[in-house]
């Protein structure tokens, strides 16, 4: 058994660290306060293979694994979780068409993908009376040939800047999740129509919208998958999903800790740095083991992913295990760093707004316990 | 077309350096290695200088056993090829040593036109071994460069010196040591990465180069190190009005030399 990073996971994840170094951290501040879609950003993300990651290489991408993207997303979310969302939400829709894909779709979008000419959103969730991935209202209609798609879905990241979305619709109201099927839509079809940006408590500069489809025409090759096949694409991929959204939280927890211990070691109170104080030793330590723990975790269900075996449990895990620790990391760090580490001066208040949208707006109505609880009772 | 060599050192990442408080002694046991940070510029400058001119880049390391995790790194960046020489004297090598090791190395490899060192190591900054390796080459050496060019067999330098900047013209095979702001290195894409595992590597064994028993013999030994840590004072003045602090602040900084 080897916890160990391979030299080239190594190598991709201090290319990440550079990265961020260079290219967000000077602009994570701003785009923060703006939330401008970072567009050089992610021309910049692609130049380095970032937005290929998981693709293989005859269609340009890099092949790198999953334990290598999580890495990546925990990188970059220690200095802009905003733009490690970005990544996260074109990745998913891209290992998406490239799971279920035909051979025609993958060579008609990946290679956009994977250059960054053309980036991915995931339109799975809806408004309701039960907030979550619903089938309810957006409804793809079978004509004689293709689909029409009527109706709306909600908080689709990446909104309004995505060339193609991976569209979850029922063919049949009636049977619900049962006829939840995967269509792969332009942004510029007719009838596609981006909603208003919402504003975040957190993340800002991955746009967050709805999308309208109104007499959506869709030709037979849009269908991902199989007719009636969505609830099973949707359920891996948003496991998946779930797993680089984890590396996204520690990557933010382990910025904020390692700010919040720099601070401590800085900051005098009774003559020394409050950091030999045992009630701050406590919160930083505390902070970093849940860090290492929920690391060790997630790339443990990265590997998992990467040798294509059940991995579903395990991402339930962590994915319970940081609900429950996500926010408390940033409790804990901001309590380090006192009245200054509520100020906007410093970089926690954006840490703790990001983490809350990594923790809360992905599948709110989510029950990762189920499946955990399932798998031992 | 210049063939290009550039000499890097494996070097442990300072950031991950603790200083151990109770007798400043470093506890380098969970220190990372990095390729030394101005020997990183080296290996851009080499691969930005083929890219325009074409040629070719390999790269020559002299570490310890740790130096094999460098290579993949080094390969990252541009280099085609990297030599390696992984040797227990390199453990208390001093420049001396060093400059002796990878001058009868290049001499085995063959002749390149442009040699690269970075100015000087992110561990021990000696400044030596550029120069050295030029003398025992029998080479010349054009060291501080901030700006580098290189047409027909002919490199041209500029020289950032204490109080001019220099221009340097010199025909190959020369030894050019480079500072830190000749470039900003590369972040390698991760293709770039990925591709290094397949490029080559070739070890050389210090006992295959010749060498006598003297030459691989530190001549500068060092004794110990201890990190600085910086105290302060804590003094604080109290006086009432503004003027008095400063001028109490203005007699003790005086006192002490400092104004």
């Amino acid at each position: 058994m080897n916890f160990e990073l391979t030299e080239e996971q190594r190598l991709i994840g201090q290319s990440a660290r550079d990265f961020g170094k260079e290219y967000l951290e000077p602009i994570a501040v701003e785009l923060d306060a703006k939330g401008e879609f970072p567009k050089k950003v992610v021309q910049a993300l692609a130049k380095h293979d970032f937005l290929g990651l998981l693709l293989p290489e005859d269609v340009g991408g890099a092949a790198a694994g999953f334990v290598s993207y999580v890495e990546v997303i925990e990188d970059l979310s220690r200095y802009s979780a905003a733009v490690a969302s970005i990544v996260n939400n074109h990745t998913i829709a891209a290992y998406t068409i490239q799971k279920w894909g035909t051979a025609d779709q993958k060579k008609k979008y990946l290679p956009g993908m994977a250059k960054g000419e053309l980036l991915g959103g995931f339109a799975i969730y809806e408004h309701g009376p039960t907030p979550g991935v619903g089938p309810d209202t957006l409804v793809a209609k079978k004509q004689d040939v293709g689909y029409v798609l009527n109706g709306k879905k909600a908080f689709v990241r990446n909104a309004g800047e995505a060339g193609v979305y991976v569209v979850f619709a029922t063919t049949d109201p009636a049977l619900g999740a049962k006829a939840l099927t995967a269509f792969l839509v332009k942004s510029d079809a007719i009838g596609v129509k981006v909603g208003e940006k919402l504003e975040t408590m957190g993340l800002k500069g991955c746009p967050v919208a709805d999308i309208t489809f109104e007499n959506v025409v869709l030709p037979e090759t849009a269908l991902l998958g199989a007719v009636n096949g969505g609830a099973a694409i949707s359920a891996t991929a948003l496991a998946v999903a779930s797993v680089a959204e984890a590396a996204q939280t520690v990557g933010i927890g382990q910025a904020a800790v390692e700010h919040a211990a720099a601070y401590a070691k800085q900051r005098v109170q009774f003559g020394k740095p409050v950091a030999t104080l045992q009630a701050i030793q406590t919160l930083l330590a505390e902070v970093a083991t849940d860090c290492h723990l929920a690391r060790l975790g997630l790339r443990n269900a990265a590997l998992l992913i990467e040798e294509g075996k059940p991995f579903e449990v395990e991402a339930a895990m962590i994915k319970s295990f940081l609900a429950r620790l996500g926010s408390k990391m940033l409790i804990d760090t901001c309590q380090v760093e006192g009245g200054f580490g509520y100020s906007e001066t410093m970089p926690l208040p954006r840490l703790f707004r990001d983490i809350a949208g990594t923790n809360l707006l992905d599948a709110p109505g989510d029950f990762p316990e189920k499946l955990i609880a399932a798998s031992i009772a | 077309m210049p063939k290009c060599l550039v000499c890097y050192k494996w070097t442990l990442d300072e950031q991950d350096i603790k200083i151990k408080s109770e007798d400043l002694s470093l506890d380098s046991s969970r220190a990372k290695g990095k390729i030394s940070d101005f020997d990183r510029n080296a290996i851009e400058e080499a691969a930005l200088l083929v890219e325009k001119n074409g040629g070719a880049v390999d790269a020559l390391t002299y570490g310890t056993t740790t130096v094999k995790q460098s290579l993949k790194d080094c390969l990252s960046r541009g280099p085609e090829k990297v030599y390696w020489i992984s040797d227990a004297t390199a453990g208390n090598a001093d420049a001396s040593v060093t400059a002796n090791v990878l001058a009868a190395a290049i001499r085995k490899m063959g002749q390149y036109d442009l040699i690269l060192c970075g100015e000087g190591s992110s561990d021990q900054f000696n400044q030596q071994t550029a120069s050295r390796i030029a003398a025992l080459l029998g080479l010349p050496c054009v060291t501080f460069a901030n700006k580098l060019s290189y047409e027909g067999e002919t490199a041209k330098a500029t020289r950032k010196l204490e109080d001019c900047q220099e221009e340097v013209s010199v025909k190959g095979p020369v030894v050019i040591s480079v500072l830190s702001e000749i470039n900003k290195p590369r972040i390698p894409s991760l293709k770039q990465v990925l591709g290094a595992s397949k490029k080559p590597n070739e070890e050389i064994k210090v006992a295959d180069l010749g060498l006598k028993p003297e030459d691989l013999q530190p001549k500068a030994v060092r004794k110990s190190v201890k990190g600085f840590v910086m105290q302060r004072k804590n003094v604080i003045y109290k006086e009432s009005s503004a003027a008095d602090n400063v001028a109490k602040l203005k007699a003790s900084l005086a006192s002490e030399g400092l104004c």
